[in-house]
């Protein structure tokens, strides 16, 4: 540890009414690889593009080999040696992976004709690193569109080694990697440390921390938490930094997770950031007891009073789904992220092709035809992805709680009273605890968690007897959370039926009277009570319970 | 999963199908056309028609480079005006100026698409307003250029233009010409990074393109394309006319889009709009052959040619998955 | 390396207050630059004739910012065509007799919303591209024109009409103004206190949260359409009280004037934000501008240059688009 190859200090950035880093500092040096942690909106990402020249902070100081480096944009970023595989890709679907692989630095002969054949050679001698990470041969011609996601993302990784970076920078590179292509890329990494190179590894996955990574620098709320050896440090040291001083809970470590073989997969379970360990089981199983003690646990199928029976649901990423939920049931989702889960809840508001089964609502058919119908019919949906698909980030914070329910106060369906509509919208913003300053401000300037309160909001006007929630807590500060999870039993107690998916199993665990495991589409576990613990999510979602199915 | 959407929601086959359906429309086209036109492949009716296919297959390849680089550029055909007749006022009828004229012409349509490329690139301007208002500007100075139509051409240019060597004539082999121009342009890195620059300039700009330089260069061949454009309408006329080329903009844009590229950018390519083009042309061929009523023509005309963008455009359809 | 999604927003934000009195201001600037290079261009007959030239193009935006609010690339470049042939029908069913008024706006009206029920199915249950598919609509109006016609326009305005066009109403003002400003009204109501208008603009800001939020995207875009063209019919049937008699290509020039008008207004070309106020003085802009520069001498060729020049620094004022680089 002698100079630091790289000293960044005091780094600043603002997006709009975010503080997305507020001072975070990092030191690291050749021939290392430094982990940079952290929860959700830590700034993990921001601090990887400033450094790669896609984000120019606002202030703060990037020194590379003791020299202060000015990097205005991507130029100056490959010029000082680095180079970065993005969290979104930076690969352009419509060229060939060849062409990806030398985008921007493409071999020419004179005067800018392209070298095809050079092209071609140096994007195999990149890919040949990888060549275990592709079934078949390397796909050069393919167009990179084509490739599935763990192949895109080596080409990712492959097109920035070809630059030939003296720091290196990974963000989330494994997040789309199956074993086998981790391992690949975890011996290239060694093989750049061995010469010396930089690697910046951002990872939510602990595990592969440990095993790959000499140092970890700990972002908390924009600002450097800490920096450690990882030799002298163990889980619950590094996710109390990245925590901080979280109330009632002491981190414990894995052994917890009964079932799971090692805190590998266990983490793997665990959703987009790590939440290592079992802590919230000794609190959750009381409270799903109490609750299931207010209810009568539901049975096999078809029981009378179910609010909501789903029969034989069938899309293009769905099989067979089916079950039955009562009034004031909170049923949660679980399962490794992506086996279905978000589709379920689309195909129920009638947002996703449903190819065969069917849903009743109340003993009535539940159109899945179509997001109006379904609305309609008393379904709502607070979608996983808020940016995109949950709110309107432009328009006012009033519109966005109008909009769901306008129709019943509106004249003839068509003339909105200003004064109506605001006290509706107040009406929520009160129940709901929404901070802000006025009503007509864009929703955009809120919070992410008082943002996230305005997508629940936007259906609570309507008494809705069906509530899908796609990981409703994402990307959303503690408190916020908690105030979510009383929203979330709220809506129960009033009767209707909660359909929670999360990646977060503490949280399915804390809320849920029934959790339905889902793997590959289909349902292959059902938890309920006193059962639904984290352990038994975690074995669950990787199918390692003795029940596979139901 | 952090693979974008967009990278997972390319439809391959979609690409190939706009290709085919192209391709499909052109033959029926022809066919129709044969069956109605007398002589369609005789000599003078071939040459005839080349020669009035070219200006539009020229400025549909200047379109599709800036359409191909997420830009659109509507001010296409005041560039053929401008470039026309500035090119006239040079050779002024005079054989011997035409290497010069032809020159001016090209200057003037690359200074042209460099405007229009700083505009865009640069201020950042919505290319459909910002092209929009450099038109006023270029077909202004059109009109103190050449203020009525007039000047003329050298008479063996217009003949050579609608003659034939070997049987092929002129303007067939000017528009395999242009094909063969936007192949070599096609091998530059310029034109790689178009095609990087319109499919995701995000990505673009983080693999180290020169994202506000490829698009100005986009817009500057486009004016090339328009110049082109512009010297085979002097060829095909003869003469100068400040309002020629008002008609092209649209057209233009409507061949790209029958050619399959995408508006969106970073997809298609020339290929498509040259064959797109020629469908344009034909379509109005037949319609004028068919013995429709003078009076119902353009609106069988317009009718056919909204049927054949609902065509290309049906690759679209089959990616209508909501939400998800 | 996307931004998060509250970036862009918030420097649209910035932007927010600023696009409809930075126009206003504009135009009052336009007005005395045009009083100090020719006096008498500010007098109170000038300004009252030229807001009447504006009110045509006024009218016509309308149904532009309501499809541009709409987003996804929504723009209606058949609206002056439309606007010529509904001047077409009116004249010639009306044919100068005040009797044939209703009938006729009613019929002209009528069809230039089957024009826009036409244009909105296309874009969005074939998926054409708004561009494109206005874009070819033209042609086909421009056939139906034809046909119609039969390459002559005929008729002519009802006195009825032309008076209210041009007839002095209430203090010496044209009857048309007060038109304008009763449909300027209803497209603010439409657009800010309507069902309709909300689902617009969420429609625009945000295409698959609304699909997720249970509003009728669809049939929101196609009433977008439907309303653009009859807008546009509107103010064709205005232009031929104005001008009392057709020809057959009497509206054609307002097709992307009325979209500067919108961008100018500040209305986002991308969707989402704007509204009718904007368009308005959009509209004045432009239409002070071009009596400007009629009222110099200098002459049509460089009248059109100095128009495009203007243009593109009004426009470098509004609709930048966001930096790769945050």
């Amino acid at each position: 540890m002698s100079t630091a190859l790289l000293e960044m200090t005091g780094v600043r950035k603002r997006y709009g009414g975010v503080q997305a880093l507020d001072g975070a500092s990092l030191t690291a040096v050749r021939g290392e690889v430094h982990a940079l942690l952290g929860p959700n909106g830590s700034g993990k990402s921001t601090l990887d593009k400033t450094l790669a020249g896609t984000v120019v902070p606002d202030s703060g100081e990037i020194r590379i080999d003791g020299a202060v480096a000015r990097i205005g944009g991507p130029r100056d970023a490959h010029a000082l040696g680095v180079a970065a595989v993005y969290q979104q890709l930076s690969i352009v679907g419509d060229l060939t992976v060849t062409q990806n692989v030398v985008l921007g630095l493409e071999p020419a002969r004179r005067w800018g004709f392209l070298d095809h054949r050079a092209a071609r050679d140096r994007a195999g001698a990149a890919l040949e690193r990888f060549a275990a990470a592709f079934s078949g041969r390397l796909p050069l011609d393919r167009p990179a569109g084509s490739l599935g996601p763990g192949e895109l993302q080596i080409v990712e990784v492959a097109k920035a080694l070809a630059r030939g970076p003296r720091i290196l920078v990974l963000d989330e590179a494994t997040a789309s990697l199956h074993k086998e292509q981790v391992e690949v890329l975890f011996e290239v990494v060694g093989e750049l440390r061995a010469a010396g190179v930089l690697v910046l590894f951002t990872s939510h996955r602990l595990d592969e921390v440990f095993a790959l990574c000499d140092r970890a620098t700990v972002l908390r709320n924009g600002r450097t938490a800490g920096t450690v050896e990882l030799a002298d440090t163990d889980e619950a040291e590094l996710v109390g930094l990245m925590v901080g001083d979280v109330p009632h809970r002491a981190p414990r470590r894995a052994p917890a997770t009964t079932g799971a073989p090692a805190p590998t997969e266990a983490f793997v379970g665990a959703g987009p950031e790590a939440r290592p360990g079992a802590e919230a089981e000794a609190e959750a199983v009381p409270g799903a007891e109490a609750r299931a003690g207010a209810e009568a646990r539901p049975g096999a199928e078809a029981v009378p009073g179910a609010r909501l029976e789903v029969r034989g649901l069938t899309t293009e990423r769905l099989r067979d789904v089916g079950f039955t939920a009562r009034a004031g049931e909170v049923l949660g989702l679980g399962g490794l992220q992506g086996q279905g889960q978000s589709e379920l809840l689309l195909a129920l508001f009638g947002a996703a092709r449903v190819s065969a089964g069917e849903a009743l609502l109340d003993g009535r058919p539940l159109p899945l035809t179509s997001p109006v119908r379904a609305a309609r019919a008393g379904v709502a949906l607070v979608p996983g992805d808020r940016g995109r698909q949950g709110m309107f980030a432009t328009r006012p914070i009033q519109e966005n709680l109008s909009l769901a329910s306008m129709r019943r106060r509106a004249r003839a369906g068509l003339a909105l009273g200003a004064a109506a509509e605001r006290s509706a919208a107040r009406s929520m913003v009160e129940r709901l605890r929404i901070k802000l300053g006025s009503l007509a401000d864009p929703v955009s300037t809120l919070s992410g968690g008082n943002q996230q309160k305005v997508v629940i909001g936007k259906w609570l006007l309507d008494r809705p007897r069906v509530v899908l929630l796609d990981d409703p807590t994402k990307g959303v500060d503690v408190a916020a959370k908690e105030e979510i999870y009383a929203i979330v039993r709220g809506l129960a107690d009033d009767g209707a039926v909660v359909i929670l998916n999360s990646s977060d199993n503490r949280e399915l665990a804390e809320l849920s009277d029934r959790v339905l495991v889902l793997f590959e589409g289909a349902v292959v576990e059902e938890l309920s009570g006193a059962a639904i613990t984290e352990g038994r999510l975690v074995a669950g979602a990787l199918r390692l319970a003795p029940g596979e199915s139901l | 999963m952090n693979v974008p959407a967009r990278l997972r929601d390319l439809r391959w086959a979609g690409v190939q199908l706009s290709g085919v359906a192209t391709v499909a429309m052109l033959v029926v086209a022809v066919a129709v056309n044969t069956a109605l036109q007398p002589n369609f492949w005789g000599g003078y009716a071939l040459t005839s028609n080349f020669a009035t296919f070219v200006p539009l297959v020229a400025i549909a390849i200047g379109q599709t480079v800036v359409v191909l680089s997420g830009g659109l550029d509507l001010s296409l055909g005041a560039q053929v005006t401008l470039a026309s007749v500035v090119a006239v006022q040079v050779v002024d009828g005079r054989l011997d100026r035409l290497p010069l004229a032809a020159a001016a012409a090209l200057g003037v349509g690359m200074a042209c698409g460099a405007l229009n490329g700083l505009v865009v690139a640069l201020l950042r301007l919505q290319p459909i307003v910002a092209t929009f208002a450099t038109s006023f500007v270029f077909s202004g100075l059109a009109l103190v250029v050449l203020p009525t139509p007039g000047g003329s051409v050298p008479i063996e240019v217009t003949t050579a233009y609608r003659d034939s060597v070997l049987g092929v004539p002129v303007a067939l082999l000017a528009i395999v010409g242009l094909a063969l121009l936007w192949r070599v342009l096609r091998g530059h890195r310029v034109l790689r990074h178009v095609y990087a620059v319109g499919g995701d300039a995000e990505a673009a700009y983080a693999s180290l393109v020169p994202v506000t330089r490829t698009r100005v260069w986009a817009y500057v061949l486009g004016g090339l394309f328009a110049a082109l454009s512009a010297l085979a309408v002097l060829a095909n006329t003869g003469s100068g006319d400040p309002f020629v080329g008002n008609e092209l903009t649209l057209a233009s844009v409507a061949a790209v889009v029958l050619g399959g590229t995408a508006l969106a950018g970073g997809r298609g390519g020339a290929g498509g709009s040259i064959l797109g083009a020629m469908v344009l042309a034909l379509v109005t061929n037949i319609v004028f052959f068919a013995d429709v009523p003078t009076t119902y023509r353009q609106l069988v005309n317009g009718a056919v040619i909204i049927l054949a963008l609902a065509l290309a455009g049906i690759p679209a359809l089959q990616k209508r998955r909501p939400a998800a | 390396m996307s931004a998060p999604t509250v970036e862009a927003p918030r420097r649209v934000l910035a932007w927010r207050p600023g696009p409809v009195a930075l126009a206003g201001a504009i135009a009052v600037a336009l007005v005395i630059a045009g009083e100090l290079l020719s006096p008498g261009f500010a007098g109170y007959g000038q300004l009252v004739n030229l807001m009447r030239v504006a009110a045509f193009l006024g009218v016509i935006a309308i149904g532009q910012t309501i499809v541009i609010i709409a987003g996804g690339g929504g723009v209606d470049l058949s609206v002056g065509k439309v606007a010529t042939f509904a001047a077409i029908i009116g004249s010639r069913v009306m044919a100068g007799d005040d009797a044939g008024i209703v009938p006729a706006v009613a019929l002209a009206l009528l069809v230039s919303a089957g024009i826009g029920l036409v244009n909105g199915l296309c874009v969005t249950l074939l998926r054409i591209p708004p561009f494109v598919m206005t874009l070819g609509m033209i042609g086909v109006v421009q056939g139906l024109i034809l046909a119609y016609t039969g390459g002559q326009a005929s008729g002519r305005a009802a006195p009825a009409l032309t008076s209210l066009v041009n007839g002095r109403v209430v203090g010496d003002l044209p009857g048309l103004l007060f038109l304008w400003l009763l449909l300027g009204l209803l497209a603010v109501w439409l657009l800010r206190r309507t069902t309709f208008g909300w689902n617009l603009f969420a429609v625009g800001a945000n295409r698959t949260a609304a699909e997720l939020t249970g509003v009728r995207v669809n049939r929101t875009l196609i009433v977008a359409y439907v309303l653009s063209a009859t807008f546009a019919g509107l103010g064709g049937i205005l232009l031929l009280g104005y001008t009392e008699s057709v020809f057959l290509d009497l509206a054609d020039q307002y097709m992307l004037p009325s979209v500067a008008a919108v961008v100018i207004g500040g209305t986002l070309l991308a969707g989402g934000i704007g509204g009718y106020a904007g368009t308005a003085v959009g509209a004045i802009v432009l239409t002070v501008l071009q009596g400007l520069l009629t009222t110099l001498d200098i002459g049509g060729a460089g009248r059109t240059v100095v128009n495009g020049i203007v243009l593109l620094v009004l426009l470098s004022l509004y609709g930048r688009q966001r930096r790769l680089r945050s």
